[in-house]
């Protein structure tokens, strides 16, 4: 679909720079000072068309919501020029996914299985021990029952990338341009409430 | 002026691309013409259907850039009593960013009012984008 030869919209908003630390992996946000329309035409297409790089922190987040995001962007579904034969997803760098927390029973419950087509070969694996052996192994599963299926999956799962804990290849942190917040605000332990919070906190009645 | 001479001249622009001897041998290529014709027929419907899902998931798409979702946005614009189809909110959403911006201000203005004017059972004054009434 021909939409004309120049494009005026700034649909990544400022775009986020992002500034990794290697000693205590702190990431900061640092606003880009410039808006995409005072770009000449010819780099607000390159923009527009540019494939991203995103991040998303995986630490006590539940892997179906961490699939969602990312099988979201890897279609290219949160861009206003989408179209399924256009090939415009971007690529996603997920990290922690050591530190997924599943809710409810799913650890024990949740069961992965796969058969190889030989007699005899049908496994079954429970989520805990799936995670045992591939702590990267539940998002890749996630996002790929979640993409579309068609041709285009598997060079969508190309653009994945997966890391176990926070430690990231260089040339992927070269490469990142925004960080995704966390969908699941984590509750914070009874130890990291203070004193003061705890005594301030309503009681409804005294054990006696 | 024969049937056959007829048929492949009005047809061979047609089937120039099939596969195989349905584009050379008469009755394979007849067969042929006749299921192309008739998915040619059943596409014109189902590109209307295509074009359209194309264009929400599309307006859905911006308007999650504006952290409004797609249902809201359109069921406050109705409220509104802004008539803009789904093809031209795609264009808008597409070239002129900073209109498409105002249009999900504008339904997110009228969805708080809503939901206050739900929550607060009458008792404070009505929005102002609540006195525009849908036009019959």
């Amino acid at each position: 679909m021909k939409y004309g030869t120049t494009f005026s919209f700034c649909w990544s908003g400022g775009s986020k720079l992002l500034l990794y630390h290697y000693s205590h992996v702190e990431v900061k946000f640092i606003k880009c000072f410039f808006k995409m329309s005072s770009f000449s035409r010819s780099a607000q297409q390159w923009a527009t068309f540019a494939r991203s790089w995103f991040l998303i922190d995986a630490r006590m987040q539940p892997p179906g919501k961490i699939a969602s995001m990312c099988s979201v962007r890897l279609q290219g579904k949160h861009k206003p020029i989408y179209h399924p034969l256009s090939d415009i997803g971007d690529h996603v760098v997920v990290m922690n996914t050591r530190h997924i927390a599943f809710s409810g029973n799913k650890w024990e419950q949740k069961v992965y299985s796969s058969h190889t087509g030989y007699p005899g070969s049908f496994k079954q694996l429970t989520a805990a021990q799936m995670h045992k052996k591939d702590p990267t192994a539940i998002i890749k599963l996630a996002v790929y029952g979640m993409l579309p299926k068609n041709l285009t999956r598997r060079t969508m799962m190309q653009r994945l990338h997966l890391f176990p804990d926070d430690v990231l290849p260089e040339d992927i942190l070269k490469n990142l341009t925004e960080e995704l917040p966390q969908p699941r605000e984590i509750p914070r332990k009874l130890s990291e409430y203070t004193q003061e919070e705890r005594n301030a906190f309503p009681m409804l009645w005294t054990p006696a | 002026m024969s049937l056959l001479g007829m048929f492949w001249n009005q047809t061979v622009c047609l089937l120039q691309h099939f596969r195989g001897r349905k584009n050379r041998c008469y009755s394979l290529a007849v067969r042929a013409v006749r299921r192309a014709f008739v998915y040619a027929s059943k596409a014109r419907k189902a590109k209307r259907r295509s074009m359209r899902q194309l264009w929400i998931q599309r307006v859905a798409a911006a308007s999650r850039e504006q952290h409004m979702k797609y249902p809201a946005l359109i069921h406050n614009l109705l409220k509104c009593s802004v008539a803009l189809n789904r093809r031209v909110l795609c264009d808008l959403s597409i070239t002129e960013p900073r209109s498409f911006q105002s249009l999900t201000a504008l339904a997110h203005a009228r969805r708080t009012e809503g939901l206050r004017a739900a929550l607060g059972d009458g008792a404070e004054p009505p929005g102002v984008f609540s006195r525009i009434t849908q036009l019959q």
